[in-house]
Order: structure tokens, then sequence, then C-alpha cells
């Protein structure tokens, strides 16, 4: 479903990303696993098509379509979904006006009418319920004054909302508590079908002791250096990266 | 009265001349444009009212109270309106010292034609604000209209004024001088919508006065004047009293929009606010002078100045000047001002989720005014509508 090949791109005239290749097919939980200054979350912006990287070589394809060149809005528009590893406060925009603009840009990208208010409030409660948040969070302003924990379960709220085809989860781990952690992980298993793929960036194996990958990558330098399961990312989590420099 | 104060005010205008850039209030804006407008003199007002006929409403032609919207005002038996001239207390039209610096503040004065004293009768708290339509017909072309206007709120009030200028598309020149006295324990919530057609130019001076225990509450949308410069003044003289200005300003084109605000404290225990933002689009101008005297012995004195800018394009420009200046030693006074582009980052969040740029970027101006609509009073829906056509525009 997802098919990355040969990637090389730069930020600020730096190359970070060396060659990827990676391929998701539908319905399957992969890992990139790699040190500070990786490329990982380099990798994350380039799929979603944040202009300040520059793909200098190589492509993305979503369902067979080539995606490298396409805007931001329209990766979004055909199924990708990006969870921000630093999600940007924006006051003065509710929580509840955005995740309606989006759903009404994604119907109107399919040729269908806006979001009924009524469905868009019943589905929205559902969700923050699973989230354990309350419904008085679509009245705040999009990551205004949110905690970190709340942060990263607005992206998880946005990502059951918008029901993706292919997300990628750039850090989402970080800086979450114990609980907070399993809630956003139990969000991610939520979503994730045999309709979708996920990828899921991280520093440390230990979302995975909630979230089942099915193949799990090692990123040193802009490159995939190997690929395996689970176990591989136990051997890191253990041995560390330097034995996979090479 | 009226007529020595006048005769003293052409006197200083033809001392002070107009303005320079050398002068600190007119460094970013030109008034040699404003030179080519000739005083009003007495043309026919080819203008109807009805359609702005309210129980609510005062209209003002071209600078002059039209009475036949006062014989359908609802509050006249509550308000005491003579002209001007029949005043006997100099003190009434005295105006803040800073204003007699002023050349246009001189060349408003000198030849206005006439003006209305209003006084609220002691205790009356009106139900529904008052509408205040200034009106400029299309006779006004190359005019300059001159307006002064005096407005005492009495002890026990509480008033609301929205003020609206509405032009017919002429080039003309509106120059305003106002004073507001706002007695012991009054309250007055003035909102203005300046919402001139391209065109027309507007210089504004509003005094101020307070006493013990008031609360001013000063909201202001500017839009589409070509020119549209305002000095506000608010003289806090007794303790106990709080005054807040928000502004949104909206500016396309070459459009200049000027703002010089003074807070005096000159008594105790008083608070201020002033928080304006302004967007801006093309090649608009904007200038923020904001100014908080706290003089020695105004103590508790709490005063905040906020200025932020919203630059939508490279040629836009944005001056923006907040001062201080503390004579007192036990008191807390803050400013700040910020000035840039839409957020880039909080644009690919947007756009990363299926919303596209136009609407990314809308969604952030609106953002941008949001904070300041939703501290208006009285407002804050007609100024949303503006702000609306304003970016479909």
């Amino acid at each position: 479903m997802i098919k990355i090949k040969e990637l090389e791109a730069s930020v600020e005239d730096k190359q970070i990303l060396n060659g990827i290749n990676l391929e998701i097919p539908k319905g399957e939980v992969h890992v990139i696993m790699g040190r500070n200054g990786s490329g990982k979350s380099t990798l994350a912006n380039v799929i979603a098509g944040n202009e300040a990287y520059e793909v200098n070589s190589g492509s993305i394809e979503m369902n067979g379509n080539d995606i490298t060149e396409m805007s931001i809005e329209n990766r979004a528009l055909q199924g990708l979904f990006l969870c921000f590893q630093y999600p940007v406060a924006i006051p003065g925009v509710s929580m509840a006006y955005f995740l309606r603009a989006a759903l009404n840009a994604h119907n109107k990208h399919a040729g269908k009418d806006d979001i009924d208010a009524v469905e868009f409030l019943t589905n929205a409660k559902k969700i923050l319920s699973h989230l354990g948040l309350d419904d008085s969070f679509l009245k705040r302003s999009i990551n205004d004054g949110f905690s970190g924990g709340e942060k990263k379960k607005s992206e998880i709220l946005q990502l059951l909302m918008l029901n993706p085809q292919f997300a990628v989860l750039d850090e989402t781990d970080s800086g979450l508590d114990v609980d907070a952690l399993r809630t956003v992980a139990e969000g991610v298993n939520e979503f994730n079908n045999d309709g979708n793929s996920v990828l899921i960036i991280t520093h440390y194996q230990r979302l995975l002791n909630y979230i089942k990958p099915d193949v799990v990558h090692i990123m040193i330098d802009g490159e995939i250096v190997k690929s395996g399961d689970m176990n591989l990312a136990k051997e890191v989590e253990e041995k560390g990266y330097s034995w996979l420099v090479k | 009265m009226l007529k020595k104060i006048q005769q003293d005010s052409h006197d200083q205008f033809e001392e002070l001349g107009y303005p320079s850039k050398k002068l600190e209030n007119w460094k970013f804006s030109s008034s040699k444009h404003l030179k080519k407008y000739k005083s009003d003199s007495s043309h026919n007002k080819d203008l109807s009212i009805d359609q702005y006929k309210n129980p609510y409403t005062l209209c003002f032609i071209n600078g002059e109270l039209s009475e036949e919207s006062l014989n359908d005002f609802v509050y006249k038996d509550d308000i005491s309106i003579s002209d001007i001239e029949t005043l006997n207390d100099n003190s009434l039209c005295a105006t803040s010292s800073n204003f007699k610096k002023e050349a246009f503040f001189h060349l408003g004065l000198s030849t206005v034609k006439t003006g209305k004293y209003f006084e609220f009768k002691k205790g009356v708290d009106f139900d529904n604000p008052i509408e205040i339509v200034n009106l400029y017909d299309k006779n006004s072309k190359d005019l300059r209209i001159s307006s002064f206007n005096i407005f005492k709120i009495n002890t026990g009030n509480n008033i609301s004024i929205i003020e609206k200028d509405i032009n017919q598309g002429v080039d003309s020149f509106n120059l305003s001088l106002k004073k507001f006295i706002c007695s012991d324990d009054s309250t007055l919530n003035h909102s203005m919508i300046h919402n001139d057609n391209t065109g027309s130019n507007y210089l504004g001076y509003h005094y101020y006065e307070l006493g013990r225990n008031t609360f001013l509450n000063i909201d202001s949308m500017n839009i589409q004047s070509t020119f549209n410069k305002n000095f506000i003044e608010v003289d806090f003289n007794k303790e106990g009293s709080e005054a807040k200005i928000n502004m949104l300003n909206l500016a396309k084109n070459d459009q200049h929009l000027d703002n010089n605000i003074l807070m005096n404290h000159n008594a105790e225990h008083c608070t201020s606010f002033q928080n304006v933002r302004n967007i801006l689009d093309d090649e608009s101008t904007c200038v923020f002078n904001g100014k908080v005297i706290v003089a020695d012995g105004a103590q508790k004195t709490d005063s905040n100045q906020s200025n932020q800018n919203l630059l939508l394009s490279k040629n836009a420009t944005a001056h923006s000047n907040p001062q201080l200046e503390i004579y007192a030693d036990d008191v807390k006074c803050g400013h700040g001002s910020t000035t840039g582009a839409l957020d880039k980052d909080s644009i690919f969040y947007l756009r990363a989720r299926g919303i596209n740029q136009a609407d990314a970027n809308n969604m952030l101006i609106k953002a941008f005014a949001q904070e300041i609509l939703e501290e208006f009073i009285n407002i804050t829906n007609l100024s949303e509508h503006h702000l609306n056509h304003w970016i479909d525009e």
C-alpha cells in the first residue's frame, strides 16, 4: 500500500535521507527505530509533504499513486495521516471547528455533503471517552495549554476521526506516562485493521509492549540498515545501535 | 464660548502649520494628502436617513445631529442635548493638553460649525446600546468634515454607545473631535466601527476624562479607510477606575492605519489595558504608538499594553512603539509587541489534515483576530461579519 523507493531528502541543503526503501502492505504495522538524528522524523515529514524538506531523488507511492510531488493537503485527502511529534498550538481555533473543517475537506474530496453536526458530536464524544478526555476538550483551542499527554491524545482523536488509510506516528510515545502510553497504544490498536497500515517511529521499545508490529526496521544515518521482527527491537533495546553501524 | 475657543484654535493652527514627519506622532504618516480638502461650507445634504431610522439610533450627517433621527429616539427624555455654543462652563470643553500640540486638532476645532453636548441623566441605565451613525453624503467629496461633540456620563449611568461611520464612497476627510466625561461610579462602553468606503480619510481625537470608580471600555474595529489615524487619550484623575481598549485593524492595498493611545495614570489604584492587533495585507502600513504614563503618587497602578501585528504580505509594514513612563514605585506595568507572518508550522499542521492552503490561512487569520473579538462587548458579531467579508474579498 505504501512504497518508498530510493528516497533521498534534505533540509536546509543538508542531506538527511540517503536512499530509503520501505514497503508497508495493507493491514501491517511497521516500526522504525533509530538514534536521535538518524533521520526518522525527517522521513515522517517528507512522507507528509512538509515543504521545509526537499526530496532530491526517489519516490513515495500510496496505493499505486506517486505522491512525491503532491501537496500536503492532497496527500492527507488521499488517506495519509501524520501524528505529529510536536503538535503546534493554535490559539483561537477550537478543536471542534478544526475537526469539522478537516472532516468536511475529506467529505468534499469524496464528493459527499458536509458532516452532520449530530453525527460529528456523537462520534467525537465516543472517541473522547475512550481516550479518557472530557467532552469540553472540543471547545479548547488546538493544543493550546494542553499537557504532553493531552497533545498526543489529541493526535489520536484526529487519527480515529479521520480514519486514514496510512498513518505515520512520529514519536507519539515520547513524553507519556505509562497510563497515557497505554491509552494512546489502545487508540492505535483500535485504528489498525486489514484495510489500513501504520508506520510507528520511535526511540524506544516500550510502546511495543502494547502494539505488536509486523516488521521492525532500524534506521542509521538516513538509511534502513536492518529489518526484522519484534526480536530485533528487543535486541536493540539490550545492545544499543552500535553493532548495526556499517 | 465656542467662538472664543475656535478663534484660539485658529491662531494655534496658523502657528503650528500642518504636521511634518519630524513630529513623533507623524513620523510614519504623511499629512500632505490631507491639505487638499476644503472646509465644509454648508453644502446641501443630499442624504436620506430612512434606512438607518431606529428607536436606538442617532444619525449625524456630515458631523451634525439629524433632528429627524432625534424625533424617533427612544432615550431622548433621558438625555439633555444642547449646543456647545450655549455652554457656560469652560471646563466642559477643555481637552487633553497633548491634543493642543496637534495642528489638526486645532484645524478641526476652529472649523467646526456646530457641536452638541449630551448629558445623560443621573442613574440612567439603558437596556440597549445607543447607536450613533455618522453619515457622510456624496456632496462631501473633497471636503473636510469637522465635528466636535461632548458626552457627559453621569454618576450611576451604565451607557453603551456603538458608533459607525458610513461613507457613500466619496473621497472626503472626516476630522472627528470627541470628549467623554465619565463621572464617579459610571460605566461607558464605547464601540467604534470605522467601515468607510475606500477613498475616505479619518482622523479622530478622542479624549476620556475618568472620575472615581469608573469603568471605561473602548472597542474599535477599523477597516477600509485609505487613511485612518486615531488619537485616544484617557485621563485617570481619581482612584479606582479601569479602562480597557481592544482594537482590531484590517488593512489592504495602500491603506494606512495609525493608532496613538495614551493612558495617563494620575491617581492610585487604577487599571488600564491596551490590546491592539493589526492585520496587514498588500502594501498597507500601520502604526501603534501606545503610551502609559504613571504619575508620581499613582501607586498600585496596574497597566498592560500589547500590540500584535500579522503581516500577510512581504510589502506590508508595521511600526510598533509601546512606551512606559513611570514615576511611582509601587506599580505593575507591562508591555509587549510582536510582528510576524502566518506561522508556517501551523499552516503545515492544518494542511496535513486535508485543509487547503487558503482555508488554513483564513483559519489562522481568524484565530489571530478571535482573541480581540472575544473581548469586544457589543460588536463581536458585527466585527466577525466584517472580518469574514474582508477575508473573502
